[in-house]
């Protein structure tokens, strides 16, 4: 296919440029690719491989020295920006542009990589200086370690020809883990309702949904803090009167009787039999109970009430004789284990040795010996500087038994990331979208990337923790993926957090 | 061992230079012509572009080819390499003088594409009309009187649109080649291009060179874990034996390493090859082979 031209006059002028006939004919190539044929073991010198082997290379010389061909119709044209390294659309963009490109200053403009992309894939056309670029000029004039590399432009390559969406990654433009939280409409008009939602914005917000957010966010930020100072005080009202029955309702030793103390504190509107780690908003009074109560229940706190509303207190004497009405038949059996349980089984005082004691310090002293007895033969252990971490008589849960032995702490990857300050050499080079997702692609909301890209090479070194550790940071919740090239091959590798499983139940 | 590379290397082809062109500090080559010179001496290089005939897979590729450094470093010694002209800066006068003539040329291919897209039109009306009718072929001249008008209101009314030009992207710059007084100047200016660690380079090219003269193709081995992938004749035919790992005869290898790198060759049904380049320039080679449970 390929054609020698004639010579020139300086010397042989080599091109492979293709004569019209040989343009026409294009049209009618096949689009097909040979199929690659089983290989042999070892060369043994025969005819019949010799033969195989031309075959092999006939085709691939065919395959190779193919000029693209294309209609003018179905090329776009562009134009090379040196200057700003861009490429410019000069004919209106097909079907590419759903996925590549962006416009500035009512241009249709494409960053140097998808310009060589489309170059490569017979899309676009670009010229500069009004002449058109062959490849080699797109390779040389697009591609430097400033802007693309080479090694770059082949994992772009590679991922485009599969199918994914690539883009390149701008960190400040990467919204935070706590914007992305919020999951805000995509919309510019941020409704009233959604800015309640936000207590302050936060520092990685950019700037630029900063002054939308300033004339309505402060008055919006005085109501909730109205609504937040509300129930606080609900929550400290109602902590004062747990507190206030604490003495008496909380934490009963064995030698307390069952009768509450005297609740003429005026809490009796909150006494319950156990006490409730939990606050709660309103604190039903058990009016069932045996226990004696004061007849009358006290006002709640008016700030449960709705507005307006006033309430006396409320005699419950009458209810009270209403209920607890029927007697329990029991029969004897049970009759003996209610009283059983009733009654109180150990009392101290008929302790002989207790009786024994004259004073308090014969009994603490009794008490000491008889923990150090139950102690048995660990005693010596307990006696120095350095204790067991733990008695064995005390109970304590399986989770905690092993923090307590544990020797290292777990962690994960993104501890300490946010302090690493950046640099140069590792830097995530591009966002990897899902190929199904290219019918609803849209470029002002691309949405969750696939994966982020690093560039590497296997003669570079090889990425250490505190790289990783940069740029899972800097990559959010999206996994970063490490491509390598190898002088032509990819290889593609990622780093997974991983938390060692904890077989216990406490 | 050696293999000989039968069809390989020409002895009129060995001469010829080929042109490399620098690419963000890579060596590339564009012309099919180098890139055939370049196998017949056994370099395989790496295909980096797109493949014209099919853009969108990662299979087979297309132009440009990439050379490994140790490729690189050969055909320079061989003085069979040399840089290639850059991109000539045009400017004023000769600018629009390229202009120009790239215009007409468009224009004088358009104009002979109109007249063969005119021909072929009428080609395959003559089948059209033609066939359906008898299964015996057209005598001349005894052509149907609607048939001959058809081809005339053909001729009359045909318009090859512009838009259905044919237009070439061409891959390769267009460019001098090389007269031999040309070639010397050019060799002169051979880019000397350093690369990491010098020592590590050389003990690579020294086991690549000797491998490359015992008949065998070599190309990158990154994904296995080594330096070369030996291959005992051309990659297009043949599978690779060996998985060449480079060490310098002096450097100290953990067990460890050797044992991973064993393991590897195994699961991928290769042999790995531990190459020592000597002080003399021989290289002496160790394979590694599992050897299974005794």
């Amino acid at each position: 296919m390929a054609d020698q031209n004639k010579a020139e006059i300086d010397g042989k002028f080599y091109s492979e440029i293709l004569s019209p006939s040989e343009l026409f004919a294009a049209r009618s190539r096949s689009h097909k690719l040979p199929v690659k044929g089983q290989k042999d073991f070892i060369p043994d010198g025969s005819e019949e491989q010799r033969r195989r082997l031309d075959q092999s290379l006939s085709e691939h010389w065919s395959l190779i020295s193919e000029e693209r061909v294309e209609r003018l119709g179905n090329l776009v044209k562009a134009k090379w920006i040196p200057a700003e390294r861009i490429v410019e659309l000069q004919s209106p963009a097909g079907k590419f542009w759903q996925t590549m490109g962006f416009s500035a200053n009512g241009k249709q403009l494409l960053q140097p990589e998808e310009a060589l992309y489309l170059m490569e894939c017979g899309n676009l056309q670009v010229f500069s200086q009004d002449l058109p670029l062959s490849i080699q000029d797109g390779y040389e004039s697009f591609l430097s370690s400033s802007s693309v590399s080479l090694q770059q432009y082949q994992v772009f390559g590679h991922l485009k020809r599969l199918g994914f969406v690539v883009h390149r990654f701008d960190p400040s433009l990467e919204p935070s883990c706590y914007v992305r939280q919020l999951n805000l409409p995509p919309s510019r008009d941020r409704a009233a309702r959604q800015q309640k939602r936000k207590r302050s914005p936060s520092p990685g917000t950019t700037s630029r949904t900063r002054p939308e957010h300033q004339d309505s966010s402060s008055a919006d930020r005085m109501e909730e803090e109205e609504v937040q100072e509300g129930h606080r005080d609900l929550s400290e009202g109602h902590l004062s009167s747990t507190s206030s029955a604490g003495p008496a309702g909380r934490g009963r030793s064995w030698w307390q009787t069952d009768t509450p103390q005297d609740q003429s504190d005026g809490s009796a509107g909150s006494s319950h039999t156990h006490a409730d780690r939990r606050p709660s908003f309103a604190l039903f009074p058990d009016l069932g109970s045996k226990e004696r109560l004061s007849s009358a229940l006290l006002p709640p706190d008016p700030s449960l009430l709705p507005g307006g509303l006033e309430v006396g207190t409320c005699d419950v004497a009458s209810w009270r004789k209403k209920i607890n009405l029927r007697e329990v038949k029991m029969s004897s059996k049970e009759r003996e284990r209610e009283e059983d349980r009733s009654r109180r089984r150990w009392d101290v005082n008929r302790d002989r040795q207790v009786l024994r004691c004259r004073n308090w310090a014969e009994y603490r002293e009794l008490l000491s010996r008889r923990e150090r007895r139950s102690r048995g033969r660990q005693e010596h252990l307990w006696n120095h500087e350095v204790t067991p971490l733990h008695d064995p008589r005390q109970p304590i849960s399986t989770e905690e038994l092993l923090e307590k032995i544990t020797v290292t702490q777990s962690t994960n990857l993104l501890e300490g990331a946010s302090s690493i300050k950046e640099w140069d050499e590792w830097r995530i080079c591009f966002s990897v979208y899902q190929p199904d997702t290219v019918a609803d692609f849209r470029k002002s909301s691309p949405g969750k990337p696939y994966a982020r890209v690093c560039v590497c090479s296997f003669d570079g070194p090889v990425p250490d923790l505190r790289a990783v550790k940069l740029l899972t940071f800097q990559s959010g919740d999206v996994p970063v993926v490490f491509a390598v090239v190898d002088c032509g091959d990819l290889s593609f590798y990622t780093f997974k957090d991983f938390q060692l499983p904890t077989d216990v139940y406490p | 061992m050696r293999f000989e590379s039968s069809r390989m290397e020409r002895p009129e082809d060995s001469a010829r230079v080929v042109g490399v062109s620098v690419c963000d500090s890579a060596p590339l080559l564009w012309r099919v012509e180098d890139l055939r010179s370049v196998r017949r001496r056994g370099l395989v290089g790496a295909l980096l572009g797109s493949l014209p005939r099919s853009p969108r897979q990662n299979c087979r590729m297309g132009r440009p080819l990439l050379l490994l450094p140790e490729e690189e470093r050969l055909l320079g010694e061989s003085r069979t390499a040399a840089a290639a002209l850059p991109a000539p800066r045009q400017d004023g006068a000769q600018l629009e003088l390229r202009v120009r003539r790239h215009e007409e040329e468009q224009q004088r291919s358009f104009e002979e594409q109109s007249v063969l897209a005119l021909e072929d039109r009428k080609s395959s009306l003559l089948c059209a009309m033609t066939s359906p009718d008898t299964g015996s072929p057209p005598e001349a001249g005894a052509m149907d009187e609607s048939l001959q008008r058809r081809l005339e209101d053909l001729d009359r009314s045909f318009v090859f649109p512009r838009s259905a030009l044919g237009v070439q992207l061409s891959t390769a710059r267009a460019g001098l080649s090389y007269c031999p007084e040309a070639r010397a100047f050019l060799q002169a200016e051979w880019p000397i291009r350093g690369g990491q660690n010098g020592l590590s380079r050389d003990t690579k090219y020294q086991v690549f060179r000797d491998l490359r003269g015992r008949g065998f193709c070599l190309t990158s081995a990154g994904k296995f874990g080594g330096d070369f992938l030996v291959y005992p004749g051309d990659p297009l035919r043949f599978h690779a034996h060996f998985i060449a790992v480079c060490l310098a005869a002096d450097e100290a290898v953990g067990l460890l390493d050797v044992l991973a790198v064993a393991r590897l060759g195994s699961n991928v049904k290769k042999t790995v090859l531990l190459c020592s380049p000597a002080e003399d320039g021989a290289v002496t080679y160790t394979s590694l082979q599992w050897s299974g449970m005794v």
